[in-house]
C-alpha cells in the first residue's frame, strides 16, 4: 500500500503543484523539471515494482486530473501547460499499471519538446507566456512545426507513440465504468488543452508589436532529435501493439 | 510482386519527408504529382489484379489487404488525388505556406488509403484518427483567419467524438467477438448470420460504428461541421466533399456483415438517413450562402448514402458515394474557372449544358425535344421493369427497389434543373422532362449499381436486403414513395421554376415563417449564442 501511494505521488496523481506554485522557490521551469524528474522515476519503478492498481487511488488521481485539466485552460505558460499535462495524465498510469510506463515515457519525450520550446521563447520573447506570441505558423515555420508535431502528439493522435501505447493499452483491458470515465477524461482532455495552445499561438494574425526570431541549427537539430525519439518509439508501439 | 500494391498508403507519407527537403518550389507539386501517378498507376494494376485472379491481395500480417473494395475506391481516390494535386499546382502558388499544404494534402491521402485497405480494427482506427488530424490542419491552412480556425474547431471537436466513439466500437468487438482481423469477423459474422442471435451487444456495436460513421459522414445532427468550413482553399473543399465525407460509407461498407446481424442498426440507419436527406435538402434550397448551400447538398447526399445502407444497398451506397464525389470535386474545381470567365463577361458565364438547351432554342424545338426524350426513355423503362420482373423477382421483395427509385427522382430532378430553364406556364412539359430524367437516372444507377453489387457481395448482396427490410409491403412503399415524390415535385416547382407575372403579392405567412426558419437552420446557431451570451 505504502508503495502504492508513493507510485501514485511520484506518477503526479495528487496535485502537488499547488503547494509548490505558493513557494517563491519555485518557478513554473522547475515545477516542470520536478514533476517530469519524479514521473520518470515513476516509471522506472513501475518495472521492478508489481503495481496492483486500487480503485480509490484511481478515483484520486481522477479528480486531480480533472482540477489540472481546469487549471490548465487558465495558463498561457508553456511550463505551467507542461506539467499540468503530467498531473492530467496520471490516472492513465495508474490504471494501466506497468504498461502505462511507455505512455509516460512517451508523453514525456513530448513533454520535453514544450520544454524547449518553451527555453526558445524565454530565450527569444523574455517568458515562456505565448499569449501575444501568435501566428508563427506563417511567420516562423520551423518553430511552427515542431510545435505542430509536439501538440499533435500530446493531443493524442497518430503516427505518435502517445496515441499507438493508448491505443494500444485500451484495446487489450476489460473495460470497466470507471475506465470509461478515465479513457474518455484523458481523451478528450489532452485534445482540448494541445488543442487551445494551437489555437492561441500557432494560429492567427502575426504580431506586429513582436520581433519574431527563427531557430538557430543547433535548435533545429535539438528538435528534430526529440521528434526522431518519438517516431521510433512510434514505431516500437505499432510492432508491439499489431505485429 | 503484387504485394508492392500494398505499399500504396506509405507512398504520399515518402512523398510528405521528400517535400520537408525540397527547396526549389516548382518542384513542390511535381513531386507530388509524378509520386501520385505510381499511385494511381499501382491502384489499377491492383484493380486488375483482384478482377484477372479473383483474389484479394494481403500483406503485413494480414493488416492491409487489397480486396474488391479496394479495388474500386483506391484507384478512385488516387486519381481525385491527383487531379486535387494538379489543380493545387497553380491555385495554391501565391499562399503562404505551400510546400505545408502539399504536405498535408499527402497525409490525408494517405489516411484514406489506409482507411480503406486496412484489414484489422487497430489500423482503421489509427487512420480514423490521422484523418481527423490531417482535416484539421488542412481546414485551418489559412491561419490568419479567426473564422477558418473556429469553424476547423468545430471539425475537430465532432472528429474527436467520432475517434472515441470509433475506439469503444472497436474495444466491444474485441470483447466480443475476440479478433481485430476483418477478414476473420467478416466470415464469422457471416457464418452468424445464418442463426437467429440474441445479444444486446451486438446492437451496441453496430450502433457505435453507425454513429461514428455518421459524425464523419456529417449526417444530421452531426452535421455542423460541413457547409461552415468553406474558407479552406478550394482543393481542401474538394477533398473534404469528395473524400472525407465518404469514410462513414466506407467504415459501414467494411462492417456490411456485422450490420446484418443487427437489422434494428439499418433501420435506424435509414431512417436518420431519409431525415438527413430530406432536411439537408430543404436547406440547401433556401440557404442565401452558396458556400453553405454546397454543403447542405453534400449533408443530403450523404443522407442519401446512409439510407441506402439503412435498406441494405452497400454497394450502391459505395457507386453514390464515387459519383457524387465526382460531382462535387468537379463544381469545386470548377469554380476558378467561372471566376475567370466572370472577369471577361459582363453576365455570369453560363454552363455549356445550359447552352446546349438555351433558351431560345427550347421555345422552338421544346415539344419535339420533349417528345424525344419521352420516346427514348419511357418505352425502355417498360421493358427493363418487364425483363426485371422476370429474371430478378426477388429485386422487387426488398424496400432497396424503392430508395432506388427515390434516389432516381432526386438525381434525375436535378438533372433536369440544371439543364433547363422553365417557366411556370409550361407544367406539362416540365412534369415530362422530369420523367424522362428520372428514368435515365434509374437506368444508369440500376445497372452500374447491379455490376458493383455482383463484385462487392456477390450472393451475399441479397441477404443485406433481406435483414434490412422494414417489413412492409411493396404497395405501400410504392404509395409512400409516390407521396413524397409528389410533395417533392411540387416543393422543387415552386422553389425553382420561374414566376410568372400575377397580381397577387400578399405574402403567405405560414409559408414565410416556415421559409425563415428552414433558412435559419432551425435557429439552431441563434440558441448557440442565447446559451454563449448566459454564459457570459
Amino acid at each position: 500500500m505504502i508503495l502504492d501511494i508513493a507510485l501514485l505521488l511520484l506518477a503526479a496523481g495528487v496535485p502537488y503543484y499547488l503547494l509548490l506554485e505558493k513557494s517563491t522557490k519555485f518557478n513554473s521551469r522547475h515545477i516542470f523539471l520536478f514533476s517530469s524528474t519524479l514521473l520518470l522515476c515513476a516509471v522506472l519503478l513501475s518495472l521492478f515494482i508489481p503495481n496492483e492498481h486500487k480503485t480509490v487511488l484511481v478515483l484520486i488521481s481522477l479528480v486531480s486530473a480533472i482540477f489540472s485539466i481546469y487549471k490548465a485552460t487558465k495558463t498561457t505558460n508553456f511550463y505551467k501547460f507542461g506539467y499540468y499535462l503530467i498531473f492530467v495524465n496520471a490516472p492513465f498510469f495508474i490504471l494501466f499499471e506497468e504498461e502505462g510506463a511507455l505512455y509516460s515515457l512517451s508523453l514525456l519525450i513530448a513533454l520535453l519538446g514544450i520544454y524547449l520550446i518553451a527555453r526558445f521563447y524565454e530565450k527569444n520573447y523574455g517568458s515562456a507566456n505565448y499569449h501575444h506570441i501568435t501566428g508563427i505558423t506563417l511567420v516562423t515555420p520551423c518553430v511552427g512545426t515542431y510545435l505542430t508535431l509536439y501538440l499533435v502528439a500530446l493531443a493524442l493522435y497518430p503516427p505518435f507513440p502517445n496515441s499507438i501505447f493508448f491505443l494500444s493499452y485500451i484495446f487489450g483491458s476489460e473495460p470497466n465504468l470507471l475506465w470509461y470515465i478515465v479513457v474518455t477524461t484523458l481523451f478528450f482532455g489532452n485534445f482540448f488543452l494541445a488543442m487551445r495552445v494551437m489555437r492561441k499561438t500557432l494560429f492567427g494574425r502575426e504580431s506586429s508589436s513582436i520581433h519574431y526570431v527563427h531557430m538557430t541549427l543547433k535548435e533545429k537539430i535539438t528538435h528534430f532529435l526529440v521528434v526522431l525519439t518519438l517516431l521510433i518509439l512510434s514505431i516500437y508501439g505499432l510492432k508491439e501493439t499489431l505485429l | 510482386m503484387e504485394k508492392i500494391i500494398l505499399l500504396i498508403p506509405s507512398i504520399p507519407i515518402i512523398i510528405a519527408f521528400m517535400l520537408i527537403f525540397v527547396k526549389n518550389k516548382e518542384l513542390i507539386p511535381k513531386i507530388s504529382i509524378i509520386l501520385s501517378s505510381m499511385i494511381a498507376l499501382l491502384g489499377l494494376y491492383g484493380t486488375y489484379y483482384v478482377i484477372h485472379y479473383d483474389e484479394a491481395i494481403i500483406g503485413f500480417d494480414g493488416l492491409l489487404i487489397y480486396n474488391e473494395l479496394s479495388a474500386i475506391l483506391v484507384p478512385y481516390v488516387a486519381i481525385l488525388g491527383l487531379v486535387i494535386r494538379k489543380y493545387a499546382t497553380k491555385y495554391m502558388w501565391d499562399e503562404a505556406g505551400y510546400r505545408r499544404f502539399f504536405i498535408l494534402l499527402n497525409f490525408i491521402f494517405s489516411a484514406i488509403y489506409l482507411l480503406v485497405m486496412s484489414n484489422n480494427l487497430i489500423v482503421l482506427a489509427l487512420a480514423w484518427q490521422l484523418l481527423s488530424i490531417s482535416l484539421y490542419l488542412l481546414v485551418s491552412f489559412n491561419v490568419s483567419s479567426n473564422t477558418a480556425v473556429r469553424h476547423a474547431r468545430w471539425i475537430m471537436v465532432i472528429h474527436k467524438g467520432a475517434d472515441l466513439v470509433f475506439m469503444f466500437a472497436v474495444i466491444l468487438t474485441y470483447q466480443t467477438f475476440g479478433s481485430f482481423d476483418l477478414a476473420i469477423l467478416s466470415e464469422k459474422w457471416l457464418a452468424m448470420s445464418q442463426s437467429s442471435i440474441d445479444n444486446p451487444m451486438i446492437f451496441v456495436i453496430g450502433l457505435l460504428y453507425l454513429i461514428a460513421a455518421m459524425m464523419k459522414s456529417a449526417i444530421m445532427p452531426f452535421h455542423i461541421w460541413l457547409p461552415y468550413t468553406s474558407e479552406a482553399p478550394t482543393p481542401v473543399s474538394a477533398v473534404m466533399h469528395a473524400g472525407v465525407v465518404n469514410v462513414g460509407g466506407i467504415l459501414l461498407n467494411k462492417m456490411a456483415y456485422l450490420l446484418l446481424l443487427t437489422p434494428a442498426v439499418l433501420n435506424i440507419a435509414f431512417v436518420v438517413g431519409l431525415f438527413t436527406a430530406i432536411v439537408a435538402s430543404i436547406i440547401m434550397l433556401v440557404v442565401s450562402d452558396i458556400k453553405r448551400s454546397l454543403g447542405y447538398s453534400t449533408v443530403g447526399q450523404m443522407g442519401y448514402m446512409i439510407m441506402e445502407i439503412g435498406l441494405g444497398a452497400f454497394s450502391l451506397a459505395i457507386y453514390h458515394l464515387i459519383v457524387h464525389g465526382i460531382f462535387k470535386a468537379t463544381l469545386f474545381l470548377e469554380s476558378g474557372a467561372l471566376i475567370r470567365l466572370a472577369r471577361h463577361e459582363s453576365n455570369l458565364p453560363r454552363r455549356l449544358s445550359y447552352e446546349l438547351f438555351w433558351e431560345e432554342k427550347l421555345k422552338s424545338k421544346g415539344t419535339k425535344l420533349f417528345n424525344y426524350i419521352a420516346f427514348f426513355t419511357i418505352l425502355p423503362v417498360i421493358i427493363f421493369i418487364g425483363v426485371k420482373m422476370v429474371l430478378a423477382e426477388e429485386f422487387f421483395e426488398f424496400n432497396a427497389s424503392v430508395v432506388i427509385l427515390a434516389f432516381a427522382w432526386l438525381t434525375g430532378t436535378q438533372l433536369f434543373l440544371s439543364f433547363f430553364k422553365v417557366s411556370k406556364s409550361e407544367t406539362i412539359k416540365v412534369v415530362f422532362a422530369l420523367v424522362s430524367s428520372f428514368i435515365i437516372i434509374l437506368f444508369t444507377y440500376e445497372f452500374i449499381g447491379l455490376a458493383l453489387e455482383h463484385f462487392l457481395y456477390n450472393e451475399n448482396a441479397l441477404l443485406f436486403y433481406q435483414a434490412a427490410t422494414l417489413n412492409m409491403t411493396l404497395i405501400a412503399a410504392l404509395i409512400i414513395l409516390a407521396v413524397l415524390m409528389a410533395v417533392g415535385w411540387l416543393f422543387m416547382y415552386n422553389q425553382h421554376f420561374v414566376e410568372m407575372p400575377t397580381n397577387n403579392n400578399e405574402i403567405n405567412k405560414k409559408q414565410w415563417v416556415f421559409y425563415r426558419f428552414v433558412a435559419k437552420e432551425g435557429y439552431f446557431f441563434e440558441l448557440f449564442k442565447i446559451f454563449k451570451k448566459d454564459k457570459r
